[in-house]
């Protein structure tokens, strides 16, 4: 009884309204991030809470452990939030916000409660760890994004991982690397960068193995990767070779958030772009609080 | 303090009914070696009775695959999962089930596919591929 009355008197609490935002312009990225450290009002909590679907409500009641029911909590928020704010002149009510799944289970905004409005071709993907949740949005050109601690410890041996599920010319770099831990650091930003294209992609893990294609560091350029699909050719009736065909319609940027992750992006390119690097903006937030504009990112 | 508010939605959760997931539910209480062993497994016995066998072998595989789980993502030994209990709810995200799925191959001198690898999201569902490809391997 005496939750429910706590429930109902949230109802009645008014929601602040959601300063709103300029799009991204085309092949730039606006990423957005919450460090849950940092959100300890109750209060606050409460509201978000009120924010989300029965559906979603139901998924963080499901996390087992506070911290992360917290955090499910936050990341929904942030989604909706942040979507929330990038409509013209003003921002809708978050709460109105529908999402659906593409036919891979990759989650898009639905838009069809507002059928009579100029509705943006919005984009946005989410990731998150224990201590930081990170949404990326574009116009027009879907997006994957991969946020990792940067100190996290792999449970196996790097190379033994790299060979079981990275292609044959990741686990070559690999292999050259004589620190442990520069190399676990490589293998890390590797391994954001491969889930921030195949959440780009969209079309679940099936259509992009991991083993099945390559990133790589663009010599002579700073922040610049390319990416190769290996494919097999005949070279005669008796032999198949892997080549590794070099694939330009992906654009990568790699930085460090808040010191402490490494956060990948993989945008669909724009073939006007002339290969220029993504432009991107990193803005830290607390949902209806307070946004900072981050200006010195370190891509690498 | 924020625990409360996360405490009193989970509260809330608990009082009100939840809808059930799996059909056949049969609690069985499982002992090992005399002591009472703190995980509980709904078992689904919907197979046909010639692979009712199989479905003895599937408590050992899901206490295994269990444990491997929470070894991963750090958990207490006395953390409760069952056989439903999806791996993300745990906290655990794409690297660690990956992790997860060697840990697995490790242990039951197996090799899964990624694509099916990457699908398995509870713990009743990383057994039950086990069981198959373990199958496979002794055929």
């Amino acid at each position: 009884m005496h939750v429910m009355t706590q429930m109902q008197q949230s109802f009645s609490m008014e929601l602040p309204s959601l300063v709103p935002l300029q799009l991204p312009s085309r092949m730039e990225t606006h990423l957005w991030y919450v460090l849950p450290n940092e959100v300890k009002s109750t209060s606050l909590l409460k509201q978000f809470y009120q924010l989300l679907s029965p559906p979603e409500k139901d998924k963080v009641l499901q996390m087992r452990g506070d911290d992360l029911k917290k955090n499910a909590l936050l990341a929904r928020t942030l989604v909706r939030t942040t979507i929330a704010r990038y409509q013209k002149n003003h921002a809708v009510d978050p709460r109105t916000l529908m999402f659906k799944k593409n036919m891979y289970g990759k989650p898009e905004v639905d838009w069809q409660n507002y059928k009579n409005c100029n509705n943006p071709p919005l984009h946005f993907n989410i990731s998150h760890t224990d201590s930081l949740i990170a949404c990326g949005v574009t116009v027009h050109v879907p997006v994957g994004i991969d946020v990792e601690d940067k100190e996290r410890k792999i449970k196996h041996d790097v190379l033994a991982f790299a060979e079981r599920f990275y292609s044959p010319d990741e686990v070559k770099f690999l292999s050259t690397i004589p620190d442990a831990e520069v190399q676990r650091k490589e293998f890390i930003k590797l391994w954001t960068l491969k889930e921030a294209y195949v959440k780009a992609l969209g079309k679940g893990f099936s259509a992009a193995p991991f083993n099945t294609f390559t990133i790589q560091s663009k010599a002579g350029t700073q922040g610049g990767y390319n990416l190769c699909k290996t494919s097999e050719m005949s070279v005669n009736s008796l032999e198949k070779t892997k080549k590794c065909l070099c694939n330009e319609e992906w654009k990568f940027a790699l930085l460090e958030l808040a010191d402490s992750h490494y956060a990948a992006i993989c945008i669909e390119d724009d073939q006007d772009s002339g290969g220029a690097p993504m432009k991107v903006i990193v803005r830290k937030t607390i949902p209806f609080v307070e946004d900072e504009l981050i200006s010195e990112n370190k891509f690498l | 303090m924020t625990t409360t508010f996360i405490s009193s939605i989970s509260m809330q959760a608990r009082v009100s009914a939840s809808t059930t997931r799996f059909s056949l539910k049969k609690h069985v209480s499982i002992f090992n070696n005399g002591k009472t062993n703190n995980l509980s497994f709904s078992l689904q016995c919907s197979m046909p009775a010639r692979l009712a066998v199989s479905c003895a072998a599937k408590q050992e595989t899901m206490e295994k695959v269990s444990e491997i789980v929470k070894k991963q993502l750090s958990l207490p030994d006395d953390q409760k999962v069952t056989a439903g209990t999806k791996f993300t709810e745990l906290g655990a995200d794409s690297l660690d089930t990956v992790e997860i799925v060697m840990g697995l191959e490790e242990e039951f001198g197996i090799t899964m596919a990624e694509e099916r690898a990457k699908e398995i999201a509870t713990v009743q569902q990383a057994a039950e591929l086990i069981e198959e490809l373990v199958l496979e391997k002794t055929a």
